[in-house]
């Protein structure tokens, strides 16, 4: 029961190793062009969809109504979530480490013709004033790439009393069926749950961050959140594949769930 | 049959040789939670329960109630079992205590509103009764700010039970998606909920999610209720959880 503490020598860089912010980075810079040629079909959407199943914010209700919010999507890749949120009258921020995501999110705020701050920055070390928002958003961004040990005491930081808090993870019981290597998820529960925090996956270069359940309720009460709900998303039963390798099939997604959306809310 | 008469005629049948096996175990002289018994004055669940209204869901022998009023507070054992009760009430007689129990279903108690501080159960009525119906009557039964706190199940042990092998394996065999009523062939019927909808069920009757404690027994941790190789899984993957909520002010 004490992954924050299991984890404290992460908080000390070991000599000779690439921070999980740089290596992130590094990966990130690599997945760009990808997520460059998807940029537009995001940005030109009408819908905000979470995650690989497109599962949209108008069925799932995650979200409060953002009309006049000052938000900050952490870690907001090509921010096509916060196009969504300007869109809705919302006054968007942007956070991202990697400086070719930020280049498509801007070459898509020139092409339709919406405006709002991107700024390079981690979410676990955000240049910006304390009580500044009502909405801290982060979908497959800083929630699975930041530590929580570290964004989260941020995002408290950077909200105002009674701000929102909601981010999309892929949840204990993908982690904890996902091979090493990036392939989906099966049934055999491969790794213990005790202790999840930080996660590398042979060859995609990157590092995640999971935690247990109980865990984060823990840190969410700690800086000081309210727990709101816990959206586990199930895939539809019909749709075209995700395209993506190392999460598991609509099949699985059906019986477990392979993504989630923690809603919390700053205590006044 | 309904699923409260089912759970009664299992408990008034089984109590006996329950109480004979897990009596030792369970019988300790400070409040522990669970399987393996681990010391509430480690875990701190419940805090000061000095001066107290509690209520236990479930109390069977009563062992925590009688353990809670020597700690100064003023408890109630409800449960379902009338050969439940009556093992309560020899344990209470041979520790000189007297206090309330109540024979009733948790899903329907026969107690005021708001008179309770603190509504707590250690793998008691809160698995043997639907949680959609239980969880409301402890929100009733509790005063603005009391906490409930429970022990049970997990859904990962429901998920990874192996029917066809009779055991606990490292392998996803049940949905989790509509996990709600379990059923044995000729057991009780027991309940378990996804992670989310427990919080939503907790917030619709008006509780703030104070914490969830996901017990990982210790090394060597022994039990009456789990075999070695059970304590071994649960080390790795939760068995046992305590959900910890208060009630708005």
């Amino acid at each position: 029961m004490g992954a924050a503490l299991a984890d404290g020598a992460d908080l000390d860089r070991p000599q000779g190793r690439m921070s999980h912010v740089e290596r992130n980075r590094t990966a990130w810079t690599e997945f760009a062009p990808e997520f460059a040629e998807w940029a537009p079909r995001a940005w030109g959407s009408d819908q905000f969809e979470w995650g690989v199943w497109h599962v949209p914010e108008s069925e799932l209700e995650a979200l409060p109504d953002v009309a006049g919010m000052d938000t900050i999507e952490l870690g907001c890749g090509t921010a096509y979530i916060s196009a969504w949120l300007v869109r809705r009258g919302a006054r968007p921020v942007g956070i991202d480490i990697t400086p070719a995501q930020l280049e498509t999110a801007r070459r898509m705020q020139a092409e339709f013709g919406l405006d709002f701050p991107l700024i390079e920055a981690s979410a676990e070390e955000v240049p910006l004033p304390d009580a500044s928002f009502d909405l801290a958003i982060s979908e497959y961004g800083a929630s699975i790439w930041a530590d929580p040990y570290r964004w989260i005491p941020e995002a408290a930081r950077l909200l105002r009393p009674g701000g929102h808090l909601v981010f999309l993870v892929n949840g204990p019981h993908m982690i904890l069926c996902s091979p090493d290597e990036e392939l989906p998820a099966g049934r055999k529960l491969l790794r213990p749950y005790f202790g999840m925090h930080r996660f590398e996956w042979d060859g995609t270069g990157g590092i995640e961050f999971h935690l247990g359940y109980g865990d984060w309720i823990r840190l969410l009460r700690e800086n000081g959140f309210a727990v709101e709900n816990l959206i586990e998303i199930q895939a539809p039963p019909e749709g075209a594949p995700h395209r993506y390798a190392g999460l598991p099939d609509r099949d699985w997604s059906r019986r477990w769930p392979s993504e989630e959306i923690w809603v919390a809310r700053k205590r006044a | 049959m309904s699923d409260s008469e089912r759970n009664r005629a299992f408990w008034d049948r089984e109590s006996d040789s329950y109480q004979a096996t897990h009596r030792d175990h369970i019988g300790r002289p400070e409040p522990r939670w669970g399987m393996w018994q681990l010391p509430e004055s480690e875990l701190r669940v419940l805090g000061d329960v000095d001066g107290k209204d509690v209520l236990e869901l479930g109390c069977g022998a009563a062992q925590w109630s009688i353990l809670l009023a020597g700690l100064g507070a003023r408890p109630v054992g409800v449960d379902n079992s009338e050969r439940q009760l009556q093992h309560a009430r020899e344990a209470l007689a041979a520790a000189r205590l007297d206090f309330p129990l109540v024979h009733a279903p948790a899903e329907s108690v026969p107690l005021p509103g708001a008179s309770f501080d603190l509504v707590f159960a250690d793998h008691g009525a809160n698995r043997f009764a639907d949680p959609r119906d239980w969880v409301p009557e402890a929100a009733r039964l509790l005063r603005p700010g009391g906490l409930l706190a429970f022990s049970g199940s997990t859904p990962f042990e429901v998920m990874c039970w192996n029917q066809p092998a009779d055991h606990m394996d490292a392998e996803l065999h049940v949905d989790y998606f509509g996990l709600h009523r379990i059923e044995d062939a000729d057991g009780p019927v027991q309940f378990e909920l996804p992670y989310g909808e427990w919080i939503r069920l907790f917030r619709a009757n008006g509780f703030e999610i104070e914490g969830l404690r996901e017990i990982q027994p210790p090394p060597g941790a022994e039990s009456t209720y789990r075999s070695a190789e059970e304590t071994e899984w649960a080390r790795r993957w939760p068995m046992e959880q305590i959900w910890i909520v208060r009630k708005d002010a």
